[in-house]
């Protein structure tokens, strides 16, 4: 724990952008689900690495163009092909391993926009308050209670098979209202400080009080939100995929799991059938283990309850 | 009194929302590549045929006169025909619309229950084993991935062990038969609900736990159960009456909140065990290009969505008397 006249001369110095994350690890390393999440993240961070060994080895095993030319059906894991192959002979392990990329690819991008997205809507309609909020917050309210999923299944109804990019902008776009809502309340319990007071007397313009004094506060919070949108929009990309409606270009564990189905090998390919589903929820529950831990560091009253779980 | 009033401007918001969406979705059809004729008109159909729907959908008017004419058609129910099945659509979407508010409402239900009792009991011993790994087993059965988990259900309950029907909602040989009774149709549903029923549970009662456990440490910190302990009043008595109910609360809330990934699940479930619900009718629609069918299913989920909203709503303001509108 840093004790209060450390902070007090801290901030008295320059606030630094980067100090509450460095105090946040220090009481994060504590935590038994954030350390259990982060190494299994880790662990999905080098497979997402690896992804890129596979194909350079032998073109057959490329995860989306390479056949192997001995195999015409799905085959168990063997010496060759350590999680056998799918039933066109494509090795189901480097499809695994694109997939780690793929979905590290979809979650953090999409999570990063919309986490950007609801901060800056969330300060502007906090700071800016009446006419501007209440169209915002009502905007928000709107789209929370879309379910996001079926949104982009109507989407490509219309316009057509949708890009991995499109699905995560759109994904963005449908996901920054939790966020915002939770910094608008943050903003608006901000805007009473005395800090601002002072900064507004002292000249300072609204863009330099959002940027300069709001967002350094906000921040860590649209952080911890930042792992929550991962998990999800990791989900709708998967379930998207699941049913068909992926971008057919790339490897994704739901299309994994949608080949499987969809070729009726699900009662006859374990070894097809079990490992993509195993990845997208150890993931999901990484990420999700991850926020709860951040949340612990953001909410000191949360501390000392949490005992192992 | 108040109650009904703040009803009644819920009401007035939902439809304002509800327009707002119906607009977005005309606005994204016409801007959608390709020839709208087409796209609401089956190929094939007779002339004839296409030219009476035509008219009767407004296809052939300037883009004002035809937006009246597809809010006038959506309150009269005309969505124009189902490609696949050359039905009206809102006679095949009529008949999915039970099933799938069967399914969504028995699960939130049932997860709900059990997340709150289970939390509760996470809670009283919090930091000990039970708690441990009713955590645990929480956390896990909510990340996991739900399709999957319903194709794992599938493969174990109904094919491996075989105690339950892969997919569907009845079987035939017993709808069919003339001499079977209610009862047994009723089981016969009951029977084929079970796998859908359990995959949604699985993946709902854990963030019910959860919340419902963090709440209660909450509330048992709260000065009236320092109160009821005083008064000697049994553990049970004020774990069960006046420490559980409030705690219930955050639970109502978050059922709200989730609503739309419940109705994302629901779509997923259906379609894995192919439930003949709205949310299935959804996805084989978009894969089929069959646009009137899938418009009309969006169009349904939406209000369904909404107005759920507005019974848990409702149901918060009535569980909690401190809340009034």
């Amino acid at each position: 724990m840093v004790n209060s006249a450390e902070t007090d001369k801290k901030i008295s110095k320059r606030f630094r952008w980067i100090d509450p994350f460095l105090e946040g690890w220090s009481i994060f390393k504590e935590s038994i689900l954030g350390r259990i999440g982060l190494t299994l993240l880790i662990i999905f961070a080098l497979m997402a690495l690896f992804s890129f060994i596979p194909p350079h080895i032998d073109p057959m095993y490329h995860p989306m163009t390479g056949v192997d030319p001995a195999v015409s059906h799905s085959t168990g894991p063997s010496m060759r092909h350590w999680l056998g192959t799918d039933f066109m002979g494509r090795d189901l392990l480097s499809q695994l391993l694109a997939g780690a990329r793929v979905a590290f690819m979809v979650g953090v991008s999409a999570a990063f926009m919309s986490i950007f997205l609801g901060t800056a809507i969330g300060m502007i309609a906090g700071y800016s308050g009446r006419g501007i909020d209440t169209l915002l917050m009502r905007l928000a309210d709107m789209i929370m209670v879309m379910p996001t999923l079926l949104v982009i299944l109507i989407l490509s109804s219309l316009f057509g098979q949708l890009n991995i990019w499109t699905i995560v902008l759109i994904i963005a776009l449908f996901r920054w209202p939790g966020v915002s809502r939770v910094i608008r309340a943050q903003t608006l319990s901000l805007k009473q400080r005395p800090f601002i007071e002072a900064a507004r007397v002292a000249g300072a313009s609204h863009l330099r009080i959002i940027f300069r004094h709001i967002m350094p506060n906000v921040l860590p919070l649209s952080f911890l939100y930042m792992t929550f949108r991962v998990t999800s929009a990791i989900i709708i990309e998967a379930a998207l995929a699941f049913l068909g409606f992926g971008d057919p270009g790339t490897v994704s564990w739901g299309m994994m799991l949608q080949w499987v189905w969809k070729t009726g090998h699900m009662f006859s390919a374990p070894y097809w059938l079990l490992p993509p589903g195993i990845c997208i929820s150890l993931i999901t529950l990484s990420f999700y283990m991850l926020g709860r831990a951040m949340d612990e560091v953001l909410d000191p009253r949360l501390r000392k309850e949490e005992g192992a779980g | 009194m108040e109650l009904r009033r703040y009803i009644f401007r819920r009401l007035i918001q939902i439809i304002i929302i509800f327009f707002v969406i119906l607009t977005v979705l005309f606005l994204l059809f016409r801007l959608a590549p390709g020839d709208p004729v087409s796209r609401m008109i089956d190929p094939d159909m007779t002339p004839e045929d296409a030219e009476v729907l035509i008219s009767q959908l407004g296809l052939d008017q300037p883009l004002w006169t035809q937006y009246v004419y597809y809010v006038k058609n959506f309150f009269t129910g005309n969505f124009g025909d189902s490609f696949h099945y050359g039905q009206p659509v809102v006679r095949i979407i009529g008949n999915r619309l039970p099933n799938t508010i069967l399914l969504f409402t028995s699960s939130i239900i049932l997860s709900a229950l059990v997340g709150i009792f289970l939390g509760k009991i996470a809670s009283w011993h919090k930091g000990k084993k039970t708690d441990t790994w009713m955590t645990i087993g929480a956390l896990v059965t909510h990340t996991v991935f739900l399709p999957w988990l319903a194709l794992i259900m599938i493969w174990v309950f109904a094919y491996k062990l075989d105690w339950f029907p892969i997919t569907g909602m009845i079987s035939e040989e017993v709808w069919l038969d003339p001499d079977v009774g209610l009862l047994a149709k009723f089981l016969d549903v009951l029977h084929h609900m079970v796998l859908p029923l359990g995959t949604l549970f699985l993946i709902h009662f854990g963030s019910y736990l959860l919340i419902m456990r963090s709440s209660m440490l909450e509330t048992l910190k709260e000065d009236y159960i320092i109160t009821a302990r005083a008064k000697g009043l049994e553990e049970d008595v004020i774990r069960d009456h006046h420490a559980a109910p409030n705690a219930a609360l955050p639970v109502v809330t978050s059922v709200g909140l989730s609503l739309a990934f419940s109705i994302n699940g629901g779509a997923l479930t259906e379609t894995v065990f192919t439930w003949p619900g709205i949310g299935r009718e959804l996805v084989f629609s978009v894969s089929h290009n069959d646009y009137p069918l899938a418009q009309a299913s969006f169009l349904l989920i939406a209000i369904v969505v909404l107005l759920s909203n507005l019974v848990v709503d409702v149901l918060y303001a009535y569980l909690d008397p401190r809340i009034r509108y």
